[in-house]
């Protein structure tokens, strides 16, 4: 039975690759494109942050700071130092990291409401470094210019070329997820996420996870921050504020904790609505509010369980019984 | 040299001193109970033992290393297990994952050899699933290897989470109550099981409410009273000491 549900599972996971691979060719709309190309950054960022929060159970509301951190890593290296922009994608990354390293240590003490302050906190500080730091970072106005990613002599200067560029370092990064997940990181985050008494007793040295993770979900940041600068060609503070911090967190649950599929299909979701709502004026936000609370009301669990349940249900008649296994596929 | 020595520890909560100077002995290969009415301090005890907290004063030596003031993953690292006495099974993970983090010591990946899941990383973990597995086996919990823990029975999950402290390779495993809350039939299975374990090798240290299940298995029994050891000794000669009795006769008007 497990076997013909990961064999049903691995048919799904074709189908929906054979789909993204087409979507953009089915439909040659330019303005789809631009927005595929932002869903998917948001995704790499959502994807990095489920780690975290979905896993292990920590919240970060600065993870906007690792994304701009890896956008002005890309703008300064590459405008200043006409560093090749592959190699300015993994240095954004490793700052990212490091940067995530130094402040995870002291601040990963912290839990909960504590914990949520003080990455707000240091959102904020970037912001104003950022802000103030004018010879390096252009100030208010930012860094223009950015050159588009190119790797080997080829450039992804059309938002289709860009489309497979971000949605193909997406599928990586997913894989590299999935692959944490299923190992003794994702376990030892889930054990540390649900009681660090029991975590420590087994051995488990609570404070190391916590910060591995944090690294983690802060590189997937800073790559997603690199092609952000790349398609923008710009990076300004303003992109990197705490509302971008939230929006990646509502990502997080409306997709589900402790799952991968559904924050990527929450930030394709979300980037959309803003998208459609931006007709409304001022009336988007208050829209864009209430749908957010519906979903919470109804996919309690996030959208990506909810719909894994329903498949399972459906692909299984035994599902009843099994319906948390999709979890654990 | 005993396997566990606790030499005259204190430990004050803001006040209220929960234990007053007590020593006691774990020798290796022996089932230990400790048993005491309600507020002894003997989950107080267990804490100070597994490092979650720390004593005031006094000094806990295990295979002759001062542990007092280590913290909990140093003192698993030394070979000591422990259960609580409410289940912390992690109930997100199935039975098998349970018991496959406790074995998280074993594993040598980092988080980017996980990540890009290297073919020696593969061969590690279907090993420890291989084990993990045998270890559910061993403990009869084998057929329900991929059921979320949260669907486990209570009792099952009490099992589960002895299976998961197991899995560390302890030399001494601590467990907290482990029968308060089975039904008389789960009771009678654990203590068989808790004497299989100890023919593996592994020492045991039991806080028990259950006196049959404690008189049947123990080899040794120590018994707290607000916060002082109040006697020491086989499980017949316990039973039969009037400060025992008194403590518990106490213990029982005023509940």
């Amino acid at each position: 039975m497990v076997e013909r549900i990961r064999r049903e599972f691995r048919k799904r996971d074709l189908c929906y690759l054979g789909a993204l691979l087409l979507l953009p060719l089915i439909w040659p709309d330019p303005h789809l494109h631009h927005l595929l190309v932002l869903a998917g950054i948001y995704a790499i960022l959502a994807l990095g942050l489920s780690l975290f929060l979905g896993y292990a159970g920590q919240i970060s509301l600065g993870h906007a700071a690792f994304f701009g951190i890896g956008a002005y890593t890309t703008a300064i290296l590459t405008t200043r130092y006409s560093v090749p922009t592959f190699v300015a994608f993994w240095a954004s990354a490793a700052t990212a990291a490091v940067i995530a390293y130094l402040i995870g240590r002291p601040i990963l003490k912290l839990k909960g409401y504590f914990l949520a302050l003080a990455t707000l906190g240091f959102g904020e500080i970037f912001l104003v470094m950022v802000r103030e730091s004018r010879s390096l970072t252009g100030g208010v106005s930012g860094i223009f210019g950015i050159p588009w990613f190119s790797l080997a002599g080829f450039s992804f200067d059309t938002y289709l070329k860009q489309y497979y560029l971000i949605w193909g370092v997406l599928l990586g990064l997913l894989l590299f997820a999935k692959n944490l997940v299923r190992s003794k990181v994702g376990r030892a985050s889930l054990a540390v996420a649900t009681s660090e008494d029991a975590a420590s007793t087994v051995g488990i040295k609570v404070a190391q996870v916590k910060v591995g993770v944090f690294v983690v979900s802060a590189a997937f940041a800073g790559f997603a921050g690199s092609l952000f600068a790349c398609v923008m060609s710009t990076a300004s503070p303003e992109a990197f504020g705490l509302s971008l911090s939230i929006l990646i967190v509502m990502m997080v649950i409306v997709g589900g904790m402790g799952n991968l599929y559904g924050p990527i299909v929450a930030a394709i979701f979300l980037t959309w609505l803003l998208d459609i709502l931006g007709g409304y004026q001022e009336y988007s936000l208050p829209i864009y509010g209430v749908i957010l609370i519906l979903l919470l009301i109804f996919f309690p669990e996030g959208i990506g369980t909810r719909l894994g349940i329903r498949l399972m249900y459906l692909i299984s008649y035994r599902g009843r019984k099994k319906k948390r296994e999709e979890v654990q596929l | 040299m005993p396997l566990l020595a606790v030499k005259k520890v204190v430990k004050d909560y803001e006040g209220v001193r929960a234990l007053n100077g007590v020593s006691l002995q774990v020798e290796k290969g022996v089932i230990k109970g400790l048993i005491g009415p309600n507020g002894a301090g003997k989950s107080t005890m267990f804490h100070l033992i597994s490092g979650m907290e720390k004593p005031t004063s006094g000094n806990i030596a295990f295979r002759g290393v001062d542990i007092a003031g280590k913290e909990p993953h140093e003192i698993s690292g030394l070979g000591m297990g422990r259960t609580f006495q409410t289940v912390q099974t992690w109930g997100n993970m199935t039975a098998v994952e349970n018991v496959m983090v406790g074995m998280h010591r074993k594993l040598i990946g980092g988080i980017l050899s996980c990540g890009l899941w290297l073919p020696w990383i593969k061969r590690e973990e279907k090993e420890v699933l291989r084990e993990a597995f045998g270890m559910l086996e061993f403990l009869g919990l084998s057929a329900k290897w991929k059921w979320p823990a949260f669907q486990l029975s209570y009792g099952e999950q009490k099992i589960l989470e002895i299976g998961r402290a197991l899995a560390t390779g302890p030399e001494l495993i601590l467990l907290d109550e482990p029968a308060a809350g089975l039904t008389p039939q789960e009771v009678q299975a654990l203590a068989e099981k808790i004497q299989q374990i100890r023919e593996r090798g592994t020492t045991i240290f039991v806080v028990e409410h259950h006196m049959g299940m404690v008189m049947e298995i123990a080899d040794e029994i120590a018994v707290l009273n607000h916060g002082e050891l109040i006697a020491e000794g086989r499980p017949e000669a316990i039973r039969d000491d009037p400060r025992v009795i008194r403590a518990y006769l106490k213990g029982t008007v005023y509940a």
